[in-house]
């Protein structure tokens, strides 16, 4: 065998290897957990949920900003766990941690409605 | 808009112009710790607007558009269908005037110069600016299909693949169109806006077909291997809602049309429609083109603050952007980066560092017919390592299937992300 059959065998071999690693795990920054941190968190609800947690007039989907702290929190910590049957929650919840989560139904439980 | 108010704008205008080259503008005897100028009133910029008044009343926000309402993207392929009018996809800018104090320039911007920190305006004049954010959605590939070129064939040829009025004059092809005839839709290579738009759009013709030219097809030529979102749950509306009208060929990319013939012509053979709808392969919108870093097409940023890799101040938001992994080019989607945007904005003129953990949402909604609706949702946060937004593992998914709730939820979620984004 030549040496450039031999370096190519060795580069296939290599991007074998490659191909079985598993992609390595992702290095998500640790939350943020102060008040901007939290502000910025709690924005992402409000594409469906309202500015601030206060939804459209007559909206079917529902405000956040107001609620009790618990309720909200129970809320997503069930959704998040797959015990409460949602058609999109579920799936969202399961991308906050439970610290976020706690931050977060404070944050809008302290809101004016 | 009559002459006055159109002068009064005007002088508004260069009044700001004025205003900025003094250095920090004041409203209202309030000292300004800067101004802002945001380009483009889509959902990206729009909502960063919106978001930094919020979070800080004493940073002026200038915000230049072209057009003087707001008309949605999501929710208009109901207007093909026939089950939504393009006012009800339609939202006035006022909200962001009288509730946030947002000056709006209703101009064309036709340079953002972030040597001069200007923006320049097709009216003449020039809005200065501390930071500037870039939203301008797409524009089409030039030459990308060169038929479109020929005259009177991008009027006959239509892509209504900006919210508006080529939505009503597409609405008004399929009205017009004989019961027997044949919708042919090209789908272009992903990225795209939108990515289960399309596929919608199939589902929303098929849908009024249906109901009343039965003997009409809907024929989706995909530049793509396969639907590229929501993939089995179109699949199963086209077999069970609509068998016989949707017909959906992968790996047909169009090249080019003959508009005048009514034909798409794909690498390998021609294909003959009574409508014609080619959406062509997209690219930043075109005040960006300075800012294009990535495959000549799109804008990359720091995901951190937006800011353009090209150019310092500029920040760039949504479909103009050279996409994250798993990130949709949305609308939803650009509503959340324009507020991790605007975040990072105020903390960057205020001296602070940005959030170092921004968190993005993207919940899609499809309506496969008057009133089933499928959805795909993600979550997606900073990875350190390869500083990129990245999906969150175990979150996010489809619909198991298409289903009557969501449409409420869909129209709801339209409903409040519009009054986020502008109210």
């Amino acid at each position: 065998m030549t040496r450039s059959a031999l370096a190519l065998v060795a580069s296939l071999a290599a991007v074998g290897a490659q191909a079985q690693q598993p992609p390595a795990p992702p290095d998500f920054a640790p939350s943020n957990l102060t008040p901007a941190g939290v502000r910025a968190l709690a924005a992402t609800c409000a594409s469906c949920h309202g500015t601030q947690g206060r939804p459209a007039p007559g909206s079917t989907l529902p405000g956040l900003a107001g609620k009790p702290r618990d309720e909200i929190a129970t809320s997503m910590t069930r959704f998040r766990e797959g015990k409460k049957p949602a058609t999109v929650m579920h799936q969202l919840a399961k991308g906050y941690t439970a610290e976020e989560i706690s931050a977060l139904a404070d944050h809008f439980s302290r809101l004016p409605r | 808009m009559n002459n006055q108010r159109r002068q009064f704008i005007r002088a508004g205008a260069a009044g700001l112009a004025l205003a900025g080259i003094a250095g920090c503008a004041g409203i209202g005897g309030v000292a300004s710790k800067g101004r802002v100028v945001v380009v483009g009133g889509g959902f990206g910029g729009a909502t960063a607007a919106k978001y930094i008044r919020l979070l800080d009343p004493s940073i002026e926000v200038v915000l230049v558009e072209p057009n003087d309402v707001f008309v949605s993207c999501p929710i208009s392929n109901l207007v093909l269908g026939g089950f939504k009018t393009i006012a009800d996809v339609t939202t006035p800018y006022t909200g962001l005037e009288k509730n946030h104090g947002i000056r709006i320039v209703r101009d064309r911007a036709t340079a953002v110069d972030p040597g001069k920190r200007e923006v320049r305006l097709a009216g003449g004049g020039a809005l200065a600016f501390d930071r500037v954010i870039v939203s301008p959605g797409i524009d089409f590939i030039p030459g990308a299909i060169p038929g479109l070129a020929a005259p009177g064939a991008a009027d006959r040829v239509l892509h209504a693949w900006k919210a508006g009025p080529q939505t009503v004059q597409l609405r008004r092809q399929l009205e017009q169109m004989r019961d027997g005839g044949v919708y042919v839709l090209s789908v272009p290579e992903a990225p795209y806006r939108c990515p289960p738009g399309p596929y919608e759009r199939a589902c929303q013709v098929a849908a009024y077909f249906k109901a009343a030219k039965p003997r009409s097809k809907v024929l989706v030529l995909d530049a793509n291997g396969d639907v590229t979102s929501k993939g089995p749950l179109f699949k199963k509306a086209w077999s069970e809602l609509y068998k016989g009208i949707v017909e959906y060929r992968p790996n047909s990319k169009a090249v080019d049309v003959d508009a005048r013939a009514g034909v798409v012509k794909l690498e390998l053979e021609d294909v003959k429609g009574d409508v014609i709808n080619v959406v062509p392969p997209m690219k930043a919108g075109a005040i960006a083109d300075p800012f294009i870093t990535a495959n000549r097409r799109w804008c990359e940023v720091d995901w951190l603050t937006y800011e353009s890799k090209a150019a310092p101040r500029v920040h760039i938001l949504g479909d103009a952007l050279q996409i994250a992994p798993a990130m949709p080019k949305s609308g939803h989607m650009a509503n959340a980066q324009a507020k991790a945007c605007a975040a990072a904005v105020v903390a960057l003129m205020g001296g602070e560092a940005p959030n170092p953990a921004p968190t993005l949402t993207n919940t899609c909604y499809s309506f496969v017919s008057k009133d089933l609706v499928v959805h795909v949702a993600s979550v997606h946060k900073y990875d350190r390592r390869d500083r990129t937004m990245k999906a969150v593992p175990g979150a996010g998914g489809v619909s198991s299937a298409m289903n009557e709730v969501e449409a409420d939820y869909a129209l709801n979620w339209a409903a409040n992300i519009w009054s986020d984004t502008l109210a």
